[in-house]
């Protein structure tokens, strides 16, 4: 069974229709990722699935479940899905550490010394051990992605979003984010990410799905929607994209 | 200098008075304080209400304040409800008055850092799975407060020193009992600057303490 399967979702804002009818299913363990131009619809995909925009009509059925349905717990199938923010969004009156904690301690209810440990373990993971007493302000973007991660991973979801992950970094730091995101697939973490990047999208995914116009247009291995798609539009997209880089 | 040391002694005899006058004036302006930031988050918090018609009365509310003169709302509670069988001491007045203008000023002033938040910082916390009230008590409400310290200490500052308007609302705070030192030594002027070198003091305290805090809450944000 997919860990989460989308059917014919449709938002509209005043009347105009930013997602029309998407279709997309996630395996448990895969790495999907969503590409297409600025306005595509592919960060209010993401918002629809954990409903901060609410759908205007379809489903998002999430471990066998329709979460579409008024009756759903939003808070609770939030808390399912880690998020990760393009601009890392770390709560910047927190520590790295304390802004682990906060969903622990206050969602989770646990111990402050479990939360701590807890917390401890994921700033471990992501080797940022060192520098949980640092607040938002003193990280670079790189380990604020890091400190974001490990907040989001601290909770346990069963998935992981990444709402344009490299786009606030240097090409260094890019490939950095590459790296980690291979080492939580090898974890068995799924992950839907949503980027402008080829080189992260070629890196760390073996499906991508193409998304214009609020439809998918077309969905893929990388390497053929990357290269040589039939879809004279896609390969212009992404010509366009691999000469810009 | 034979006459400051005549003034200071009747300063000393004046002294019990003035030390009530001082407690009082210290008493109202601490209560106001509270209340008025008490008062100014939960006015704060209806300022994001998503119903349109709270956030239109939140408003109301704060413009009436800000835009109405204190001195008014003390003398029409004071003076003009005991016309409706309703007397309130002057303490209450005071309270009650202070606290309603108070409150709408701090609102202001939170509003005003609030609009200067990441609100990325808020849907990331609504993503997490926090309520609505919750992203309010963990996120908003305390980065609003660490960056309106300066302007709520300015307003502690502004209690202090506006509590002395209690005074025509027959409150014994500590600048009628100066008044009362001077009309009966007839040293105006130095009665009123000991007036204003008190104030002054007490509000150098405020703005050290406030200094402290600042540097102990908003370096690390920045």
């Amino acid at each position: 069974m997919a860990l989460l399967e989308v059917r014919k979702l449709v938002k509209a804002f005043d009347g105009k229709a930013v997602l029309d009818g998407v279709d997309l299913d996630l395996e448990e363990g895969q790495v999907k990722v969503i590409m297409g131009p600025s306005g595509c619809g592919k960060s209010t995909l993401l918002r629809c699935i954990n409903r901060l925009t609410e759908p205007t009509s379809g489903q998002v059925i999430f471990r066998g479940e329709d979460v579409t349905r008024p009756d759903t717990d939003v808070r609770a199938l939030r808390q399912r899905i880690g998020f990760v923010f393009q601009n890392f969004a770390l709560y910047r009156h927190l520590s790295a550490l304390d802004n682990i904690k906060l969903g622990l301690r206050k969602l989770r209810a646990m111990s402050e010394q479990e939360a701590t440990s807890r917390a401890e373990h994921e700033l471990r993971r992501m080797m940022m051990q060192d520098h949980g007493a640092k607040y938002p302000a003193q990280l670079s973007g790189g380990q604020k992605q890091r400190v974001a991660i490990a907040r989001a991973l601290a909770m346990d979801p069963a998935v992981l979003f990444f709402d344009e992950p490299t786009s606030a970094l240097d090409p260094h730091m890019s490939r950095e984010v590459v790296a980690l995101i291979n080492q939580l697939y090898l974890d068995n973490v799924t992950m839907l990410c949503v980027t402008h990047d080829v080189f992260l999208a070629r890196h760390i995914s073996d499906r991508v799905l193409f998304l214009d116009h609020g439809c998918v247009r077309a969905e893929g291995d990388a390497d053929h929607l990357l290269e040589d798609h039939e879809d004279p539009h896609i390969r212009a997209f992404f010509g366009r994209e691999t000469q810009g880089q | 200098m034979t006459s400051w040391i005549a003034f200071l002694q009747e300063v000393l005899l004046y002294g019990p008075q003035i030390l009530q006058g001082l407690g009082n004036t210290l008493l109202l302006a601490v209560i106001i304080t509270f209340n008025g930031l008490v008062g100014g988050i939960l006015v704060f918090y209806l300022t994001l209400s998503p119903r349109s018609v709270v956030r239109r009365l939140t408003d109301g509310y704060i413009s009436f304040f800000i835009g109405t003169p204190l001195i008014v709302l003390l003398f029409l509670m004071y003076y003009g409800l005991p016309q409706w069988g309703l007397p309130l001491s002057p303490l209450t007045v005071a309270v009650l008055g202070f606290t309603l203008n108070v409150a709408a000023y701090n609102a202001r002033y939170l509003r005003t850092a609030y609009n200067g938040l990441d609100q990325q910082e808020l849907e990331a916390a609504r993503a997490q799975g926090f309520s609505g009230l919750e992203v309010f008590r963990y996120i908003t409400l305390p980065q609003t407060l660490r960056l309106s310290v300066p302007a709520l200490t300015n307003q502690a500052i502004l209690n202090l020193k506006d509590s002395s308007v209690a005074f025509l609302i027959q409150y014994t705070e500590f600048f009628a009992e100066v008044q009362e030192l001077a009309t009966r030594t007839f040293q105006y002027f130095k009665a009123y600057l000991l007036a204003g070198l008190v104030y002054l003091l007490l509000v150098s305290i405020i703005v050290l303490a406030a200094r402290r805090l600042e540097k102990a809450i908003l370096r690390p944000m920045h």
